[in-house]
């Protein structure tokens, strides 16, 4: 009883449930987490960005800069 | 060995940062000033300061000693271990601390929930600050030793005497301002390095071809994502569950020694822009930590102790007295001092806002605190001098530091998540959060022997530790008492104080 609670739990711990997951799934889920951030990024309001800035100016846009950010690092996992 | 010109460029450095973070001193006159720079800062500094900080000389050694093992699946710790998590923290969380005037994530904790969460989690970083600066203290010792033969506590002493006094009397301004220097002098000298590294094993291509003829399979050691089964630290699932979802955001967001940088930025803006530019420039700092390590399968496939590869590859690329060796020596020296500087000024904050104002002497004169302040600064640096030793029981270093980090992250990320998007979440709900996620974390780690497959567990440590705290949190929130609206105002995601009517302007 107790060995197969233990066997459960270790099971469970080590993410065996998702042994399954091939390699190519896996780094796809990366990908697809940059690709959500990006939205969520998009979708935040402007007025919330420029806040603390006197002049708005495109190129303090911080959305500009985070998305840059995402494309630098989803480069790097599409190609390791 | 260092000679001629090296010993010139060295010691300029050395006393160019002192000089410099001495001169902060004559900005210095409150506490504020001493822990926040007096909110002056712009987000150019603070976005370098961070990186710098971030990474020491323990990273050249101990991250280049696990890409020798394990191949640039370490390079997910400043990739995907951080991006996501700076750009969460700048957008979301970062606003809503500046905006609150906080000094600490602790004082956070406290107005959120209450003051034995603060305590709790004030205690927790004050302790793990503290012998974390053993750990970087023995790194360097350790680097110091392979290069130039320095005995240990020599080497100890001399960069905690450099580090203390500019940190002394400059508060944060002197260490985040001394970070940029630190930052440019380590860039240049790690790029040095692996410049110099590449050219002697032919390029990329050579590189490639040269590791995979020693019979290494070109997915051993150029592959960020690693199966689930793998036996190294680094399988997918702790990358994606233990790293990304909890510890990158617990480090980005919920360290004081990253926030407090951008609590002391001189508007919203560039509070937010410090994380995002941050994020840019960390996405760097793998080539210069990381490529030393696989430079070093090719040029010495032997090995026993990977934290060897790097002091070596220093002493066989750079030439001795012409100044090279000099700059590469002073880039670690500016990893090393810009963490220890970092922890110094982050523990002093912590004990003095959270424990020492709250519980020893209220409502001193402010001028009482700068002292207190700087004292707490001295005692944690003789405290991280003599606790150095134990950290050489670890098999690599960087491993070291992740395990103490896993331990509590979790948890305290669990209940700063909990705190600012939910409002539900009780003061109580908080408390048995965080002590029931440092429990389960600490269960996981005394039994991993049992539970665990791979090599060592800390991120799964850190995601079950994180979920623990969560679902612990969120239950006795169900059967607890929240606090008012009003109390919560400025807190808690898109929750603000009411605009008053025009009636009762009028009125």
């Amino acid at each position: 009883m107790l060995k197969a609670i233990l066997n459960a739990l270790r099971y469970v711990l080590n993410f065996d449930w998702l042994a399954g997951v091939s390699m190519g799934a896996a780094k796809n889920v990366f990908l697809v987490l940059f690709v959500l951030i990006g939205i969520l990024v998009l979708l935040i309001p402007n007025d919330f960005i420029y806040n603390g800035v006197e002049k708005r100016r495109w190129w303090l846009n911080l959305k500009l800069w985070a998305l840059g950010d995402l494309a630098f690092i989803f480069i790097t996992y599409y190609i390791f | 060995m260092l000679g001629g010109l090296d010993y010139v460029v060295v010691i300029a450095y050395l006393i160019g940062i002192m000089l410099l973070g001495f001169y902060f001193k004559r900005y210095v006159h409150s506490s504020e000033d001493y822990f926040l720079a007096g909110k002056s800062l712009p987000f150019w500094a603070i976005g370098m300061s961070i990186v710098v900080s971030d990474i020491g000389a323990q990273d050249f050694v101990g991250v280049s000693g696990q890409a020798y093992r394990y191949g640039i699946a370490v390079g997910n710790f400043d990739w995907i271990g951080s991006v996501p998590a700076m750009l969460l923290g700048a957008f979301i969380f970062i606003p809503y601390f500046w905006k609150a005037g906080l000094y600490t994530i602790p004082e956070y904790l406290g107005r959120r929930y209450n003051d034995y969460v603060r305590t709790i989690a004030s205690a927790t970083w004050i302790i793990f600050f503290a012998f974390n600066l053993g750990v970087v203290f023995w790194a360097s010792a350790k680097l110091l030793n392979t290069l130039m033969g320095w005995p240990f506590w020599q080497s100890i002493i001399i960069t905690a005497s450099v580090v203390g006094v500019y940190t002394f009397f400059g508060g944060l301004a002197a260490v985040v301002l001394t970070d940029v220097i630190q930052l440019v002098v380590m860039f240049a000298g790690g790029a040095l390095i692996v410049v110099l590294g590449l050219y002697r094993v032919g390029g990329w291509d050579g590189l490639v071809d040269k590791i995979t003829t020693q019979g290494h399979s070109f997915s051993d050691y150029f592959r960020l994502i690693q199966p689930a089964d793998t036996k190294t630290p680094f399988p997918w699932t702790g990358i994606l569950f233990g790293l990304t979802f909890v510890m990158a955001n617990a480090y980005m967001i919920g360290n004081q020694a990253i926030v407090q940088r951008c609590l002391a930025a001189k508007s919203e803006w560039d509070a937010k822009a410090s994380m995002v530019l941050g994020a840019f420039l960390k996405m760097f700092i793998p080539v210069l930590v990381l490529f030393p390590g696989l430079i070093a399968i090719v040029l010495y496939p032997d090995l026993k102790d990977g934290d060897n590869a790097f002091p070596l590859l220093v002493k066989e690329l750079l030439p001795a007295g012409w100044g090279l060796m000099g700059l590469m020596f002073a880039a670690l020296l500016a990893g090393l001092m810009s963490s220890i500087d970092s922890m110094l000024n982050s523990t002093a904050t912590l004990w003095t806002k959270d424990i020492y104002e709250k519980y020893i002497r209220k409502d001193a004169p402010d001028r009482h605190y700068l002292i207190v302040g700087r004292m707490a600064t001295i005692v944690l640096l003789i405290f991280g001098v003599i606790t150095s030793p134990v950290s050489q029981y670890f098999a690599g270093i960087y491993v070291a530091i992740q395990t103490f980090l896993s331990f509590f992250q979790g948890p305290v990320f669990s209940v700063l998540m909990l705190g600012i998007f939910w409002r539900g979440t009780t003061q109580w709900g908080g408390l048995f959060g965080l002590l029931g996620g440092i429990t389960v974390s600490a269960l996981l780690y005394i039994f991993k022997g049992y539970l665990f497959q791979i090599e060592d567990p800390f991120l799964y440590v850190s995601w079950w530790s994180f979920l623990a705290g969560l679902v612990i949190a969120i239950v006795v929130s169900l059967f607890t008492r929240p606090h008012p609206d009003e109390r919560l105002y400025g807190l808690v995601y898109r929750l603000a104080e009411p605009k008053p009517n025009t009636a009762q302007v009028r009125a």
